[in-house]
């Protein structure tokens, strides 16, 4: 009797396990298999410390190099969908969810965005999205990152500079940082990340 | 025989460690510069005397207190946008807006390119851009954001004249 009971007991749990373990990986998979997409890692230039790391890297400021490859991102709160750019080297190489754009490496329009799709993260990636453009730092007469293509501004009305906390981008700096770009929480612009370190 | 023989191995010594001082030295020798020489993170406070400019304004005030409050209020992310300049400083400005004695938002350029370029990055953070139909020649005074805009032949910034703001 007890025996019988075990057994069916054991039926029973085979019956709701084997069909989660079937399907929940292919819920998880979804967007995998779907898109196509996979983090490709391919031809990332290595992160430049300082003003001349910089452009020895990446070229002079304003360069055509600069604003080379281009990319949309739709907010997620106001579902405007905005146009930027961005240095070749840091993306634009051809793979299953980017076309070839001429770029060198697939950092930012495949890599660092597939996996912000791919986590449910694009929620959080909220209106007043910005890369290369050819201007000064704010309040200063230096050169600022966008100038070379090498940063991107996102949610930049509710990250806005100044704000020394994070509500929103905390949820998908992690990628960006995977990638090596730098979070500019640390200086209190949590908007900004740039792919250099101490500019 | 033996002092020669003192001579020949000090002068290989010297020599050796001379080579070895010179290979020292070129490992730690500068990577070259790809791009040349870096311009400086700091630009020049060029405000193209006497160049016939294209003007991309944000609004034009009685004060220069009131002009300044508005220019603070204005978004451009983490970036600059206008600066706050006397009308007068640019010649042929008053005849398209503002009056002497006024203060406007402006940031000029050598370019229309530049201008453009300007103007659809104000729009995209919803600021008020107006270029101004005509050239303004500069009198100087002071830095109203020249240089910010790309040289046309792909290089990196234009800090110079071109042909079509010379007088």
């Amino acid at each position: 009797m007890r025996n019988g009971s075990r057994g069916d007991r054991g039926f029973r749990f085979l019956g709701i396990a084997v069909p989660i373990a079937v399907v929940l990986p292919l819920i998880a998979a979804f967007h995998w298999g779907q898109l196509g997409w996979r983090d490709r890692h391919e031809n990332y230039p290595s992160r430049p410390s300082g003003y001349a790391q910089i452009v020895n890297r990446f070229g002079q400021p304003c360069n055509a190099e600069a604003r080379a490859i281009s990319m949309r991102w739709r907010a997620a709160d106001n579902g405007v969908t905005y146009s930027f750019s961005f240095h070749r080297k840091l993306g634009g190489r051809p793979t299953a969810m980017v076309s070839d754009k001429g770029g060198r490496s697939t950092n930012l329009d495949n890599d660092v965005y597939g996996h912000i799709q791919n986590a449910h993260l694009q929620p959080y990636v909220e209106h007043g999205i910005y890369g290369y453009a050819c201007r000064a730092k704010r309040n200063s007469n230096e050169w600022s990152t966008h100038a070379f293509g090498i940063a991107i501004d996102v949610s930049s009305a509710e990250e806005y500079m100044g704000k020394c906390t994070s509500t929103v981008n905390k949820r998908h700096a992690p990628i960006w940082q995977n990638h090596n770009w730098y979070w500019g929480l640390a200086f209190c612009d949590p908007m900004h990340f740039q792919y250099a370190t101490n500019y | 025989m033996k002092q020669r023989h003192a001579i020949v191995a000090g002068l290989a010594a010297g020599v050796m460690a001379s080579a070895g001082v010179l290979a020292a030295a070129a490992r730690t020798a500068p990577n070259p510069q790809p791009y040349g020489r870096p311009i400086g993170p700091a630009m020049a406070s060029d405000t193209g005397a006497g160049e016939l400019l294209v003007g991309v304004i944000g609004g034009v005030f009685p004060s220069r207190q009131e002009a300044e409050a508005a220019n603070a209020s204005l978004v451009f992310g983490d970036l600059q946008g206008y600066y706050v300049v006397p009308v007068a400083q640019f010649q042929g400005f008053k005849q398209d807006v503002g009056e002497p004695g006024d203060f406007a938002l402006v940031s000029v350029f050598r370019t229309d390119e530049g201008a453009n370029a300007f103007a659809e990055l104000a729009a995209t953070f919803g600021n008020e851009a107006t270029i101004l139909p005509e050239r303004v020649r500069s009198l100087g005074g002071l830095y109203a954001g020249l240089g910010q805009e790309a040289n046309p032949d792909g290089s990196g910034p234009l800090l110079g004249p071109v042909t079509e703001s010379l007088p």
